[in-house]
């Protein structure tokens, strides 16, 4: 019991201090990439804790929905952040359902994001909601096949038994159908975290933005929140995406060797995925918002088909 | 002992391959860029020589060596190169236009590809290398098919052609237990080969007479 307070508080601190320094990382090495010198890597930082001091200002028109959605993005996302396995095997939380948890808890906050951008009966803010919710729709279903791909082949829908099962020795890592599925998921974590083909996250663009429109009436302490748990969120899925499908390293004990290990493992894989992240995002132009869909229905069938045959080569 | 795991590592090796060939062919479903899908291709036929060098391997037959070899050369280096020059030389418009948009006709490859999975199945159970392969095969062949019927203009029906080509030989190659007698699959390969000039030689024709490379236009022959 004591044991799972000090793990949860660790596991929270991880999330909190760790997401900010990723985001900045993939804007500071695509800036790099661009020949430009970009922000600093700690940027984030800074921007968080300025917005954290800054007054709000808050349109007339908002209901107690535009205050209550930052909170409610920023907890589900710090949530789900503590239903994954990220340093160790077993996850601080793993009270309900497993994926299907993570998988709701996600569109809950995605749901509550897409208020708080339509409350305010600022235009942009409602375009940003439709498309948003748009994408969704298509993303969700194939993160939910890709996630249960690996699931039926470990027969459990809890995290922390997917990864200590994919650690025995015996599992296949090169198994088609978890690469059919990471495929699908990596085009999935584009999606959801506003990356390039799908959204641009550096750009108020007013007709192509996406989760910038929703966020447009945010300012001050709510806007902060938003941000940290966007970028949590993001922190989430890579670590799903890494942790799933590549669980080498995780710490199965508490000693402090295997928690080093674990945390140096996480960490290289995690910045690993980033930079294929920033190398998309330079190779690729953004997708027009008619095209997004072609790819999000690309991304779906993959999981399907990694779903299949998962049951064909068994 | 030794043998056995070796032989199943080279049955995942050759299951991943013909998986990553499945998906390449997935690719060229929704690619709309003409260029892209021939590079696609040439990835495909990489993918298919892989399999057969693995197949040679474990089999320590010297004439699935040459398969390999030929195919590399031949629809990884020779091919594309030719598909490429005629794309260049005719100068037409980059963008397939397909029949169906994107998302409905990945989905149709979806089923299709389910489809092959249950026609399949009865065979999966046997003890051989690569057993499995014969799914991904009938799904190449099927969802190749679609590609022809789903694109109007003639040299991407002829990349469809090839892709369906390479399904063929991946049963051939996989599946058998020695591959096909080589005779057979050298008549394949130099059939589809001469094939492939022959159309290009065709699509440049249809072009210079049509001004186009719609095959649906092809029924105002008529006097």
């Amino acid at each position: 019991m004591n044991l799972d307070v000090l793990s949860i508080g660790l596991q929270t601190a991880l999330l909190l201090l760790l997401a900010p320094l990723i985001t900045g990382c993939i804007r500071n090495w695509k800036a790099k990439l661009q020949n430009r010198r970009g922000p600093r890597v700690w940027q984030p930082y800074f921007d968080l804790i300025k917005f954290l001091r800054k007054d709000m200002v808050i349109s007339e028109h908002a209901s107690w929905v535009f205050s209550a959605a930052p909170y409610i993005v920023f907890i589900t996302a710090l949530l789900v952040g503590l239903m994954v396995p990220m340093v160790t095997v077993q996850a601080p939380l793993s009270l309900f359902g497993g994926v299907l948890a993570v998988v709701g808890l996600l569109a809950l906050g995605r749901f509550f994001m897409a208020l708080g951008g339509l409350d305010p009966a600022s235009t942009f803010g409602g375009m940003g909601s439709s498309r948003e919710m748009t994408i969704a729709a298509i993303a969700e279903p194939a993160l939910m096949l890709a996630i249960f791909t690996v699931a039926i082949t470990v027969g459990s829908t809890d995290f922390s038994h997917i990864v200590a099962t994919a650690q025995q020795p015996g599992w296949n890592l090169f198994n088609p159908a978890h690469l059919m599925a990471f495929a699908a998921l990596f085009v999935v974590l584009l999606a959801e975290t506003g990356r390039i083909p799908i959204d641009n996250p550096s750009t108020h663009l007013e007709l192509t933005m996406i989760h910038e429109a929703m966020l447009l009436e945010y300012s001050g302490r709510y806007l902060a929140l938003m941000e940290w748990g966007a970028s949590i969120k993001q922190l989430v899925l890579m670590t799903i995406l890494v942790n799933i499908f590549l669980p080498t390293g995780l710490a199965a004990d508490w000693s402090a060797t295997s928690l080093g290990l674990g945390m140096a493992v996480f960490l290289g894989k995690i910045l690993l995925l980033s930079a294929a992240v920033v190398l998309v995002e330079t190779a690729n132009a953004k997708l027009r918002l008619f095209r997004v869909p072609d790819l999000l229905s690309a991304a779906f069938v993959l999981a399907a088909m990694a779903l299949l045959s998962t049951f064909l080569f068994h | 002992m030794n043998n056995t795991l070796s032989i199943e590592v080279g049955s995942q090796i050759i299951m991943l391959l013909a998986a990553l060939m499945l998906v390449i062919q997935l690719l060229l479903v929704v690619q709309q860029m003409l260029l892209t899908n021939v590079r696609l291709f040439a990835l495909q036929s990489l993918m298919l020589s892989a399999i057969a060098t693995v197949v040679a391997y474990y089999y320590n037959a010297t004439h699935i060596y040459i398969v390999a070899v030929l195919t590399l050369v031949g629809k990884v280096i020779f091919l594309p190169w030719l598909l490429n020059r005629i794309v260049r030389r005719i100068n037409i418009v980059q963008e397939i236009e397909p029949l169906f948009s994107a998302p409905t006709s990945m989905l149709i490859c979806g089923g299709l590809t389910l489809l092959s999975y249950l026609v399949a199945r009865p065979f999966t159970t046997l003890h051989k290398l690569g057993n499995n392969t014969l799914a991904i095969a009938i799904a190449l062949l099927l969802t190749g098919f679609f590609l022809m019927i789903n694109r109007r203009k003639a040299i991407t029906q002829v990349l469809a052609l090839l892709t369906i080509e390479n399904g063929v030989m991946l049963a051939a190659v996989a599946l058998t237990t020695y591959g096909m007698p080589l005779v057979v699959e050298l008549g394949i390969f130099f059939d589809v080969m001469v094939a492939v000039m022959v159309l290009g030689i065709l699509v440049y024709r249809i072009r210079e007479t049509f001004a186009s490379m719609d095959t649906g236009k092809l029924d105002q022959l008529k006097g």
